[in-house]
């Protein structure tokens, strides 16, 4: 695929820039936390397309290609651990208020 | 032909990203996050990151996502008035296009797959074309990558623990509330000490 690293960047700020936009606007805890995924995914995919740019031969040697997958896979396990703990307290604060809108929580008085 | 599948996959990629924001619905979102991470394995796949692709399906789409639904179904958290909105399809419209679009997704990763396979010909070419190699991957885990390996085990137990007490305080409260006798007054003490 001769894809120029660009587009890969350009639609990973694209995924980020939804990611965050779902984040700030949405009320449903679970909404949210989709956003966050969706932002984690686009550090995914702009760690891999970084390692596909500094595997290109006219970089060779220049960085190091075999950082970005490695990050990715941490990136997924990271993910999975808050995605764990996020839905916890997700069902924690339901069954605590019977409902997942962000907009009644002022428990911690923030 | 490659190129144009990551344009098709990256545009639906981002659509299916858009559908995640505006959903109604949590569960609507969660299946249009579904559908950003097959089209991302389909980039993955094209990138030449075909471990990562299949994590990619294993780990978030097979694991995490289903967590999502469990948590969704679980807690009930449909709308009823606003899934009678969306009833004008018939039943069998509905699985028919529910079936379309997903053989339409797996079609066009498969494509990304074999469009891999063909660039990456194992006997043409030497196996380092994948770039992220499986035995140069665990190589570097296990040596320059040691210290985060072991810090992401620490953190694995962490959420463990965390969500287990998370979720078993819940049930202690739950059994003390249905109970609703002598004990309840020491537990709402307690609750409140914690609050």
């Amino acid at each position: 695929m001769s894809v120029p690293t660009d587009h890969l960047l350009a639609l990973a700020a694209a995924l980020f820039a939804l990611g965050v936009l779902g984040f700030l606007v949405r009320k449903n805890v679970i909404i949210v936390l989709c956003s966050i995924e969706l932002m984690l995914n686009a550090a995914n995919l702009s760690f891999l397309a970084a390692s596909r740019h500094w595997s290109q031969s006219t970089l060779a040697g220049q960085g190091d290609p075999s950082a970005g997958p490695i990050f990715a896979i941490f990136v997924i396990l990271v993910a999975a651990a808050e995605a764990a703990v996020g839905l916890a307290l997700v069902i924690a604060l339901y069954r605590l208020k019977q409902s997942v809108a962000l907009d009644g929580i002022a428990e911690l008085r923030g | 032909m490659a190129e144009t599948l990551f344009y098709v996959l990256g545009a639906l990629c981002v659509v299916f990203a858009i559908g995640v924001v505006r959903a109604r619905m949590p569960l609507f979102s969660v299946l249009n996050l579904l559908g950003t991470f097959f089209c991302l394995a389909g980039i993955y796949l094209l990138a030449g990151f075909p471990f990562l692709a299949a994590t990619q399906l294993l780990v978030y789409a097979g694991a995490i996502m289903v967590l999502f639904l469990f948590v969704i179904m679980l807690l009930n958290l449909g709308d009823a008035a606003e899934l009678e909105k969306h009833a004008g399809l018939s039943l069998s419209g509905r699985r028919l296009f529910v079936a379309c679009s997903s053989a339409a997704l797996l079609g066009l990763v498969g494509l990304g797959a074999a469009e891999m396979s063909t660039a990456f010909d194992a006997r043409t070419l030497p196996a380092e074309h994948a770039l992220d190699d499986l035995e140069h991957l665990a190589a570097l885990l296990f040596s320059r990558y040691m210290l985060p390996f072991e810090a992401a085990s620490l953190l694995l137990l962490a959420t463990m623990v965390a969500v287990i007490v998370l979720a078993k305080r819940q049930r202690e409260q739950a059994r003390d509330t249905s109970a609703a006798s002598a004990p309840a007054e020491s537990q709402r003490k307690e609750n409140g000490v914690l609050r």
